[in-house]
């Protein structure tokens, strides 16, 4: 799809600025995500480009403006609830129940 | 599906999952060829990008056979079929301003490229 | 759906409970233990790394016959040293020359080698990099790598758009003809790796 990660020979996006080295991770959900994307094709879930895929239906907008790993939450989510291994319900569910352990 | 325990990640990191498939398929392209990236723009996915589509360029090597993630994307099966290294000159890409010189290898699967016509192989 | 729908992004104690709870549900649904998690972060946070590639670059400066094969069948050459598998199935090896520099990039996600390079570093990733390194590879190299490729090397750009992964070979530098095998690896950079930058000048 023509969407906004189809990114080759776009102007105006900004300086690189690759140093100083950013650690690989800067949040302990972003080690997470990253370990679920990477089992859950272990595991044979989905297909890889059925992720890539779902990283590109994300908004222009959301897409520009998110780091690396909020993409993966985006797409491991997405590519779950289309496979029907989980629902947007249960998601949700689980948030609340996690938030009222934590309070 | 059975889990994935502990004791299976480093076995499984190593062996990786390679998108080669074993199919036997013909290439309909070989290196020097001349070639056109296709003008397509599917809404769904496509590894194809917009700045190569329409470019004229030449088939570098075959990488051999490979599942294609534009089918597989959508669930609509592997269609195997070959991965070929083409080259496109800056100047095809980006127009007479351009590097004389340089160039851009990008993978294209057989259903992205096609012959031109009346080129010499 | 509530988050999908949305143009922007949740706050970041929003994300980090939304990916608690997909793993819960995922570990509570038997698809992986959590224990497994935690050695793929581990992994990958520190066991694999750029080191990896500067081994297999070094033995190719120093074995000509490695070097041949490495070009040859990147994936048999580079998994002789033990280096396979998740992001690095399919392996092509790029050679610099005195007449070649070559550049890697993904436009469209952040296709890179694992196995021989780790994970890629933020600035791979992100869209400044992968709009420009097609369309304007030296002045990208320039302005932000501080890389002036000479006019007339030819810069070839390799937007790894399918499921090979690319290397870089950079040039063995000068004066080095008495460094060993472990002291070349040392002056092998991930970025001479990627094509951002050049392997490290000798030391003495």
């Amino acid at each position: 799809m023509n969407g906004a990660h189809d990114l080759g020979g776009m102007h105006g996006l900004g300086p690189v600025n690759p140093y100083p080295e950013e650690p690989l991770f800067h949040e302990e959900w972003e080690r997470r995500i990253f370990a679920m994307y990477v089992a859950t094709l272990f595991v044979g879930i989905y297909a890889i480009d059925e992720l890539r895929k779902n990283i590109e239906v994300m908004h222009p907008t959301h897409y520009l403006d998110s780091t690396y790993y909020e993409h993966w939450a985006y797409c491991v989510e997405k590519s779950l609830i289309d496979r029907d291994v989980i629902s947007e319900a249960q998601v949700l569910e689980r948030m609340n129940q996690l938030a009222g352990e934590a309070a | 599906m059975p889990t994935l325990t502990v004791d299976q990640v480093d076995a499984r990191i190593l062996k990786g999952g390679s998108c080669r498939s074993q199919e036997v398929v013909d290439a309909g392209f070989a290196a020097g060829d001349s070639v056109i990236a296709l003008n397509i723009n599917p809404a769904t996915h496509t590894r194809l990008p917009r700045y190569i589509r329409g470019k004229r360029g030449t088939v570098a090597f075959d990488h051999g056979v490979f599942v294609f993630p534009d089918t597989l994307a959508e669930r609509q099966g592997e269609q195997p079929q070959h991965c070929y290294s083409v080259c496109f000159t800056f100047q095809e890409l980006w127009g007479p301003q351009a590097s004389a010189i340089d160039c851009l290898y990008i993978d294209m699967f057989e259903s992205y490229i096609e012959h031109i016509e009346g080129a010499q192989p | 759906m509530s988050r999908h729908g949305h143009n922007h992004s949740p706050s970041p104690s929003q994300l980090s409970l939304r990916v608690k709870a997909l793993e819960s549900l995922l570990v509570e649904k038997g698809y992986f233990e959590s224990a497994a998690l935690d050695r793929i972060v581990e992994t990958f946070e520190h066991k694999v790394g750029p080191r990896n590639g500067a081994k297999v670059i070094a033995k190719a400066w120093v074995d000509p016959a490695y070097k041949q094969r490495l070009l040859a069948d990147s994936t048999a050459a580079i998994a002789e040293l033990g280096y396979s598998g998740a992001q690095g199935e399919d392996m092509v090896v790029v050679e610099n020359t005195p007449t070649v520099h070559n550049l890697v990039v993904c436009t469209l996600c952040s296709c890179y080698p694992w196995p021989t390079l780790g994970l890629p570093p933020t600035w791979y990733k992100m869209p400044p990099f992968r709009s420009r390194a097609v369309i304007d590879p030296r002045g990208l190299l320039k302005d932000e790598f501080d890389l002036e490729i000479a006019a007339n090397v030819q810069l070839r750009v390799w937007d790894s758009n399918a499921e090979l992964r690319y290397l870089v070979m950079p040039m063995r530098p000068a004066g080095t003809e008495g460094y060993s095998e472990e002291q070349l690896a040392e002056l092998v950079t991930r970025d001479s790796m990627i094509g951002v930058g050049l392997a490290l000048a000798a030391t003495a």
